[in-house]
């Protein structure tokens, strides 16, 4: 055990390990322990220092990291009655941590995705040629609900259709990695990866620097020079901004704060209009003409005089000046059809097609309700798989198999039998697990991990992500919609900083004191003390 | 800026400054009916019954069942009941809200501190201190209020979004302070010569504490109680933050840099209501107040704010 000279550490002595004492890892696959007592080597050092805090000062640094979150608003909307109830994400303070090679391969895995994914949209929307040689089925493209005829022969700035990307990835029980699905139209949580990270150097600093994390603070900085490379071509100096529904939405403060990370207006349907074929926003000075909007709002809304016409988050003729090229909409229009649960079984032909290649991250086996023989398999086998809508997000529209009651699947099943393109399903992955907080001990619960993809002039995947954790034991559901919380996520430098780390907590952390202190005093001006 | 987001900057401040005066009100007047010792039950009723005029509130009628005096019936509704629509928790969840929408534009300190005096007043934790000690409850309120106005003042710029703040405040000030010495002016009227001096001048200790004027005014008249003089000060000082004066010259500063920033040659209707009420007050004599009447010469400065007020939004909400 690490010896470090803070008060903390002896205040509760007789606690000391006891918060991993019955820590147990049942068969599947655990990220920071081989087996009971045995942490993974890039995991050694949080073990210890976790262990040999105690229980009392570990909760004092969560519930700073509750009040903090509390007071910052980083907050979400839960509805579930007619009033939305504001809650915080609860944030899990034991760190994910990926080490350096294992992440190269995921770095890898995901470039080639959303290049091929890109690819797929530009196919699609011109020439179609995957469905000319018979790749996947014209039944199943036509059939999608958010394949946008309007986007044909559309033109769009760099072809790029999917700039941002989230991917969620999981773990089965040999800690393989799979693609559990893209989510290429508006993905969100990328707020609450860089609130958790900043929240963790806060309430665990010497944990922090005692490892050499990749930053992930230049995502704003990426994400606007991604925004102002799809620009319209005929601007030197685009206006952009963030399109949010409103403060209703349950995203809302990330619309807020990745606007105010770039340094770019906010704005609402409401706050725009089109006027001979450009968009301007109303400001006190008059209309301002806007360029590329990051919309985070569904195709659906964006436009009622094209898509639904009852819908007011929109504004009217948007679509008209999208497709004139006068304004740049991020992602582009009609990108769900590269994340339709049911495209999703396609993907490594995509990649074979598209980039001749071998998918580098293997996708999990699906069922496609839609082929005759794959829905006669899975309505003989609900009681172990996993049945989701293809048009549903956010853990909504989902059968859990082997935790469901026999009316559940009955209900499931004729669903399924009426509406066969709507669903697919899919063998139940035992996620891997990850200690979390739980009273006052750690116990493992599932997660999974949604890294961020740009696609702008390169493309860049931002160094970790969030990772997802499902709070209630068992669970396998890890969407904030659904009891999850998060987890702060560390993709390390390389295996020699995280070797060095391994044997500097003491004498790290009284530098670190020293040198603070020692700039403080040198850098207070001579008040009136001296003065006077 | 965006309109929208203008609109949200002067609301914001506007209801932040309101939450302040209605905590000021139930604070001060609490202590008020203190003071009086055994008189104070004559007075109660009308009283609370002026706190709700002074807030534009219709009277309130006990439920069926409710034995509580009026003072804490008056002082429950105006505090932490959701159904008013100027409670100090109407108020401050309103202004929040605001600050949401224009989380990207305010500080991240403008918005930490707004965003915790609202939870500070939220759910079990804020009845149960609000039943233990209103008074604390009413001074975090205050003091929340002006360390917001400081932020506002430290930790943005002195730009479009600043200047729509300083409206909404000013504008708010000026209204509530008319209404304070206005509704006041009728009590003690009601009440007729009969009334003995010393509760006199608790009345009017009490219209100037209710606008945290009472030191200021003290330094200026040596103590001494006085109708006309205390109207002058509220009205007419010049240098005091809080008098209507200041206010209005503040506020036209506020509206003539807005417009300058966008039409540096112009005048807007605003501008030029607030200038001729800045001139007017600025040039008054001492006794024009008294000869128009209190309440005459206050209708008067309220009805320009609001024409000011709508000229403003019409110029730079609703495009």
């Amino acid at each position: 055990m690490h010896t470090i000279g803070s008060a903390e550490m002896d205040e509760d002595k007789e606690k000391t390990s006891t918060m991993f004492e019955n820590y147990q890892v049942d068969g599947l696959f655990d990220e920071m322990f081989i087996e009971p007592g045995k942490p993974r080597p890039h995991y050694a050092s949080v073990a210890s220092r976790l262990s040999s805090m105690g229980h009392a000062a570990f909760q004092r640094r969560r519930h700073m990291a509750d009040v903090t979150f509390r007071n910052q608003g980083i907050t979400f909307t839960v509805y579930n009655d007619t009033r939305g109830v504001e809650k915080i994400f609860p944030f899990d303070l034991v760190p994910r941590i990926v080490p350096a090679d294992e992440w190269r391969g995921i770095e890898k895995g995901l470039i080639q995705r959303i290049t091929a994914l890109n690819l797929f949209c530009q196919d699609i929307y011109r020439e179609q040629r995957i469905l000319h040689e018979g790749i996947i089925p014209p039944e199943l493209i036509y059939g999608a609900k958010m394949f946008r005829r309007e986007m044909f022969n559309v033109r769009v700035p760099r072809n790029i259709y999917i700039h941002i990307c989230g991917t969620d990835l999981i773990r089965d029980k040999d800690g393989t990695y799979f693609v559990l699905e893209d989510n290429g139209r508006t993905p969100s949580g990328v707020s609450y990866v860089l609130e958790n990270r900043s929240v963790m150097k806060r309430c665990l600093p010497s944990l922090f620097s005692a490892y050499g994390v990749r930053a992930i603070e230049d995502y704003p900085f990426n994400l606007l020079q991604c925004l102002k490379y799809v620009a319209p071509g005929h601007v030197d100096d685009p206006v952009i901004a963030v399109l949010t529904p409103g403060i209703y939405n349950s995203a809302y403060f990330e619309h807020s704060f990745l606007a105010r990370q770039m340094g770019v207006e906010l704005v609402e349907g409401r706050d725009l209009l089109v006027e001979n074929g450009f968009v301007y926003m109303r400001t006190t000075a008059g209309l301002r003409r806007v360029d590329v909007l990051y919309r985070r709002l569904d195709d659906d809304f964006l436009d009622p005089l094209c898509f639904r016409p009852s819908s007011i988050l929109g504004v009217p003729g948007l679509m008209n000046a999208y497709r004139c090229g006068n304004v740049s909409l991020a992602n582009a229009v009609g990108t769900g059809v590269a994340d339709d649960k049911a495209i999703y079984p396609y993907v490594p032909d995509m990649i074979k097609f598209y980039l001749q290649q071998d998918a580098i991250l293997p996708n999990v086996p699906t069922y496609i309700c839609a082929r005759e023989s794959d829905r006669k398999y899975v309505l003989e086998h609900l009681h172990e798989l996993v049945v989701k809508s293809t048009n549903e997000s956010g853990g909504y529209g989902m059968l859990m198999g082997h935790q469901s009651t026999q009316k559940e699947r009955d209900e499931f099943a004729e669903k399924i039998r009426d509406d066969p393109r709507n669903f697919i399903a899919q063998p139940v992955v035992q996620l891997s697990q990850h200690p979390s907080l739980v009273e006052d001990h750690f116990e493992g619960r599932r997660v999974d991990l949604r890294p961020y993809i740009l696609y702008g002039e390169k493309v860049i995947v931002m160094p970790g992500g969030l990772t997802r954790v499902a709070l209630r034991k068992g669970s396998l559901v890890v969407n904030s919609s659904q009891g999850g919380g998060s987890k702060d996520t560390w993709v390390l430098e390389d295996e020699a900083a995280m070797a060095a780390s391994a044997s500097t907590n003491g004498s790290a952390l009284a530098a670190t004191n020293g040198a603070v202190n020692g700039a403080t005093h040198g850098a207070v001006p001579a008040g009136n003390g001296s003065a006077r | 800026m965006l309109s929208r987001d203008a609109d949200a900057m002067f609301w914001m401040s506007r209801y932040v400054e309101r939450a302040e005066h209605v905590a000021r009100l139930l604070w001060v007047n609490a202590n008020v009916l203190v003071d009086m010792g055994d008189l104070a039950a004559r007075f109660e009723e009308r009283q609370w019954e002026g706190i709700l005029a002074i807030l534009r509130l219709d009277n309130l009628e006990p439920a069926p069942g409710d034995q509580r005096p009026v003072s804490e019936r008056v002082a429950a509704h105006m505090t932490l009941s959701a159904d008013n629509s100027n409670s100090i928790v109407a108020c401050l969840t309103r202004a929040r809200e605001n600050a949401r929408s224009i989380r990207e534009i305010i500080s991240a300190e403008m918005w930490e501190n707004l965003n915790q005096l609202y939870w500070s007043i939220q759910g079990d934790d804020a009845a149960a201190r609000f039943a233990e000690s209103p008074d604390d409850l009413y001074r975090s309120v205050m003091t929340g209020s002006m360390l917001f106005q400081g932020l506002t003042d430290q930790t943005l710029e002195h730009d479009q979004r600043w200047l729509f703040t300083q409206v909404g405040k000013y504008f708010e000030r000026i209204d509530v302070t008319c209404r304070v010495i206005a509704t006041k002016f009728a009590i003690l009227q009601d009440m007729g010569p009969s009334l003995e001096v010393p509760i006199r001048n608790i009345h009017w200790m009490a219209v100037l504490k209710s606008c945290g004027s009472i030191e200021a005014y003290r330094r200026e008249n040596f103590g001494e109680m006085d109708p006309t003089r205390v109207a002058n000060f509220l009205i007419l000082q010049r240098d005091f933050p809080r008098s209507i004066r200041f206010s209005v010259a503040a506020a036209r500063r506020a509206i003539a840099s807005i417009r300058t920033g966008i039409n540096v040659g112009g005048v807007d209707a605003a501008e030029r209501i607030l200038g001729r009420l800045d001139a007017q007050l600025e040039f008054a004599e001492r006794c024009e107040i008294e000869e128009t009447g209190v309440p005459e010469y206050l209708q008067k400065i309220e009805s320009a704010i609001g024409a000011a007020s709508a000229a403003m939004q019409k110029a730079y909400f609703q495009h």
